[in-house]
């Protein structure tokens, strides 16, 4: 038990100034660790379409940690090792509450890719876009309606 | 009186030596305008992107209220993306700052283009989605990062809404 899923990342989020591509790819691939994780959890509370739901997230999400670890690898840093456990931001037992996670993991998910359109790298940019879409319409899915502005703080 | 003194200014200027643009250390305020910035194009373009969009939704929602048997839930869905998308434009004209008078800053702020309700089915929606949401992301890879990152939360939304449309 090393860590809270519910824990924002340290560039996670919108941000101000530059951003480096490595520490950016590192936080995304510690919330894809934590999603695989709670789809784990989330998966053994439900039944049916939303458990295979949740299964072909969990695939999603375990091949995105493979391909943003072979891209920080690739700009020559060692990625983050996952954690064997995760503490869950609340507790999940039963359907809804699955779905509720599902719904956090993916919102953690999309804050943590918003990061990386910050970096200076157009192709990282758009990796960071496109991925950011994806766990957005994931989190609709399980939030059951859309956002305005995924992954981030509007007032 | 006046337009004599005027007139004798730059005399005056060229018995010291000195031209105007030494005279005066910022902006020229004779030279117009100064050009826009690729970015302020940008955001304009995405802005005029967006009320294009709000006229497209508010057509289709005007169309479903009119027709003989409203489709309730339909129209909510309808209502509740136009909702989204003007949240969207608000934020995208809150970042454009242009010089008063500026026929740009007019046009960015007037009212979405009509269309005809009978035109606009959900297909014609989540096509014009989709393309948004494309269109975005091509255009964040140019812009500075709070923007971009802005147009991404925009895009994704955009594709939500697709998969709330049905496709």
């Amino acid at each position: 038990m090393t860590q809270v899923v519910a824990a924002s990342g340290p560039v996670s989020g919108p941000v101000s100034g530059p951003v480096s591509a490595v520490q950016a790819l590192q936080a995304a691939l510690a919330a894809e660790d934590a999603a695989v994780f709670g789809y784990g959890v989330a998966g053994a509370h439900l039944s049916g379409n939303r458990r295979s739901a949740a299964e072909q997230d969990w695939t999603g999400h375990n091949e995105a940690r493979d391909t943003l670890a072979a891209m920080i690898s690739a700009l020559g840093a060692a990625p983050v090792a996952g954690q064997a456990f995760y503490r869950l931001p609340f507790e999940v037992n039963d359907a809804a509450s699955a779905a509720e996670l599902a719904v956090h993991l993916e919102e953690r998910v999309t804050r943590a890719y918003l990061a990386i359109v910050a970096v200076k790298d157009q192709r990282l940019r758009t990796f960071g876009a496109l991925a950011m879409q994806a766990s957005a319409e994931r989190a609709a899915f399980w939030r059951g309606t859309t956002e305005a502005f995924p992954g981030l703080d509007v007032s | 009186m006046l337009a004599a003194s005027a007139a004798a200014l730059p005399v005056l200027l060229a018995t010291a030596g000195c031209r105007s643009s030494d005279a005066f250390a910022g902006p020229d305020p004779l030279a117009g305008r100064p050009a826009l910035s690729p970015e302020v194009i940008t955001l304009q373009a995405v802005i005029a992107a967006e009320q294009a969009m709000i006229g497209l939704y508010q057509a289709a929602v005007d169309a479903n209220l009119a027709a003989a048997q409203p489709t309730t839930g339909r129209v909510l869905v309808l209502e509740g993306l136009l909702a989204q998308h003007r949240q969207h434009l608000g934020q995208l004209q809150a970042r454009l700052v242009l010089p008063s008078g500026s026929p740009s800053a007019q046009a960015s702020s007037s009212a979405s283009p009509g269309v005809a309700p009978a035109q606009v089915t959900i297909a014609r929606l989540r096509a014009a989605e989709r393309a948004s949401a494309v269109g975005l992301v091509r255009r964040l890879v140019t812009v500075q990062p709070a923007l971009a990152q802005l147009f991404a939360s925009i895009a994704a939304s955009d594709a939500t809404h697709v998969v709330a449309l049905g496709g």
